[in-house]
């Protein structure tokens, strides 16, 4: 599996006097099994380039191919299914629905997916446990910690069985240690499933754990190493 | 899923949930017993019409109509009437002798008409026997007994017992006239059936007028809805020599103003929907455009268009459900409850008497009024969410996910 950007280029405002080059021609290829983490300052396209790579947004030029899949060219319809089964989102503010129970927020999407409701429910149960929260499976949102709403998030964006998860600063509203506890639990999943992540950052600690980091500025990528 | 989901949408603010849902059921209260309260009124004009006034059915000779002339009468109406008590569904028939004439009294005189009637058989066909407030009816052993409303007693300052003189022409046209004697006064809601009617026993008449036969056939059946299925059978018994009219062919204005009370009412609820509808429109604006980033969320990770509107319109019909719902059934009970201890409705009931109806009255609501409501309240529902899932739906979902609250 691989991620390949070619030439990915958003402009905002295209139209306008003022148009705004978030993502200025970016060719990138992201290997199966990677953790990748991209930093930048605020404002230097982070976002834009996450959301594009999830088919949530549309390139203004250039293509995003997902295991030679060029999601770029795919209809609303088709690319709402592709991003439904091929990838996982991780929020920064978590954004699981309230009035859903951490087990019912796991289930959904498999449920859009058109499993049978026991077998979300097994899935759903395992992961909640793989996540550390066996106890919390009948908990609504609001009764839970940001980093366990942050471990159900991790919980819901794997159950669909994606090929790559993206997080845009998915610890962000997390403290120290919480931000250590998620990124553990992402790197025992990155390790023992192969599940791709890729996640954007400020944060130097969280950029300490990433095998890979794309540093990102003004819509280019300034630097992109291994560590 | 996405039903439950809907569902707990619906109580994410109960508060305003619970707002939206209490406007819904006192506005559909406040007008379900408009509708109530007019379809009791002409429930009970219609039914005082057909039990005091023109029962469901008359037999006329043709020329009759025309003009009422005492010599256009029925043919072997005794017959004729005997056969027709015969068909099922056929309560009584009455046989009159009916002539229009004056009344006078040493105060002063109107005009009327003077019913001839057989007081067995008319007992089963008109209420004016039950009406009776003062003395009593029609019997055999007094000499020219006349029943006539309080009302005109009053008008015309006579009692029970006192004389009063009727004049009419006869089969010949010749002015003819005799004392009767009050035997006792009757009161209907009607105040203009009142003023123009009385009573007397039919050979009394037939004497005077020297015609001996009938001109008028009242036909009551015992259950007003069989009408249709029933006149068709009456019909074929009469043949050619006379015509069968229903109620609302004898009261054409009564008819109509039925019909239109029925029309307002229609009316009436549908521009009660119609506001409910915006009020649902609003609770649905405000729930979805606070929730625009939680949809980019849906969108995001693959819920499609249809399934989000499905979503939002389940929410709105679920809102609207459980409001017209609950506003049907206390307005249901209301109406029940306030139909069996009846209205009274005072000093107004002497306004209305001129449309003859009771001064207490009794609201219904019929079945299939409410079964519409809810059809209605259903309907508006769905389509007060499609303004808003429109609105959401047109975003990106890279925009719905920007937005924040
Ligand atoms: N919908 C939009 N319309 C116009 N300009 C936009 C829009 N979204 C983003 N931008 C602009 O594009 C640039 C990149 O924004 P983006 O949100 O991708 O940055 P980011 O790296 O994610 O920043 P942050 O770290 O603050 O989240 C910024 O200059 C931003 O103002
Ligand atoms: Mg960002």
């Amino acid at each position: 599996m691989a991620i390949v950007l070619h030439d990915l280029t958003k402009i905002y405002n295209q139209d306008t006097d003022f148009p705004i080059t978030a993502v200025d021609a970016v060719s990138l290829t992201i290997g199966a099994g990677d953790f990748v983490a991209v930093m930048g300052p605020s404002g230097s396209g982070k976002t834009t380039l996450l959301n594009m790579m999830g088919g949530i947004d549309r390139p203004t030029s250039g293509s995003v191919s997902i295991d030679e899949v060029d999601i770029t060219g795919l209809a609303d319809k088709d690319l709402v299914a592709f991003r439904r089964d091929n990838i996982g989102f991780i929020f920064q503010d978590f954004s699981l629905l309230p009035v859903l129970t951490a087990e019912e927020n796991v289930e959904f999407v498999m449920q859009l997916q058109g499993h049978s409701a026991s077998e979300c429910a097994r899935r759903a149960q395992e992961l909640l446990r793989e996540v550390g929260l066996e106890d919390r499976m009948d908990t609504v949102p609001a009764k839970l910690s940001g980093g366990q709403q942050q471990r159900v998030a991790v919980a819901r964006a794997l159950a669909p069985r994606p090929k790559f998860v993206l997080a845009d600063e998915p610890t962000a509203n997390l403290d120290a240690e919480t931000t250590h506890g998620l990124l553990d639990l992402m790197q025992r999943m990155n390790e023992n499933k192969g599940i791709t992540f890729i996640f954007s950052t400020h944060d130097p600690r969280v950029i300490a754990r990433a095998r890979r980091v794309i540093v990102f500025e003004d819509g280019h990528v300034t630097e992109d190493r291994r560590q | 899923m996405i039903v439950r989901l809907a569902w707990r949408n619906v109580w994410r603010n109960p508060l305003r949930s619970g707002i939206m849902i209490a406007s819904m059921v006192f506005g559909l209260l406040g007008c379900l017993f408009m509708v109530g309260f007019v379809e009791g009124f002409t429930a009970s004009m219609l039914e005082n019409a057909i039990r005091d006034q023109t029962a469901h059915l008359q037999i006329h000779h043709p020329d009759f109509l025309l003009n009422e002339d005492l010599a256009a009468w029925i043919p072997d109406a005794e017959e004729l009437a005997e056969k027709i008590r015969r068909t099922d569904g056929v309560q009584g028939v009455a046989v009159r002798q009916v002539v229009d004439g004056m009344m006078a009294s040493a105060a002063s005189s109107r005009g009327v008409r003077i019913n001839g009637v057989d007081a067995e058989h008319e007992a089963l066909v008109t209420g004016v026997a039950d009406r009776i407030v003062e003395g009593g009816g029609l019997t055999d052993d007094a000499r020219r007994p006349i029943l006539i409303s309080r009302r005109s007693a009053r008008r015309l300052n006579l009692r029970v017992g006192s004389k009063l003189v009727a004049t009419f022409s006869d089969l010949h046209g010749e002015v003819t006239g005799a004392a009767f004697r009050i035997s006792g006064l009757f009161e209907t809601p009607a105040s203009g059936f009142d003023e123009t009617n009385l009573f007397v026993r039919r050979n009394d008449l037939a004497d005077l007028t020297q015609l001996t036969q009938a001109n008028e056939i009242v036909i009551r059946l015992r259950d007003g809805s069989q009408l249709d299925a029933i006149s068709p059978r009456v019909r074929e018994l009469i043949g050619g020599g006379a015509v069968l009219r229903d109620w609302g062919e004898i009261q054409p204005v009564l008819k109509a103003m039925l019909g239109s009370m029925a029309t307002s009412n229609r009316i009436l609820i549908s521009i009660f929907v119609l506001a409910l509808g915006f009020g649902i429109v609003n609770a649905m604006l405000m729930s979805v455009f606070e929730r625009t980033r939680e949809f980019g969320v849906l969108r995001a990770v693959g819920m499609t268009r249809p399934r989000v509107l499905a979503l939002i319109v389940l929410e709105s019909t679920f809102l609207g459900g459980i409001g017209g719902g609950l506003g049907v059934l206390v307005s249901a009970a209301a109406v029940a409850v306030v139909g069996r201890l009846g209205l009274p409705l005072g000093a107004m009931a002497e306004g209305l008497g001129s449309f003859g109806a009771d001064a207490v009255l009794y609201p219904s609501v019929p079945a299939a009024t409410y079964a519409m409501v809810l059809a209605l309240v259903g309907v508006i529902s769905v389509f007060a969410a499609l303004y808003p899932a429109r609105h959401t739906l047109k975003k990106r979902t890279s925009e719905m996910l920007a937005e924040r609250h």
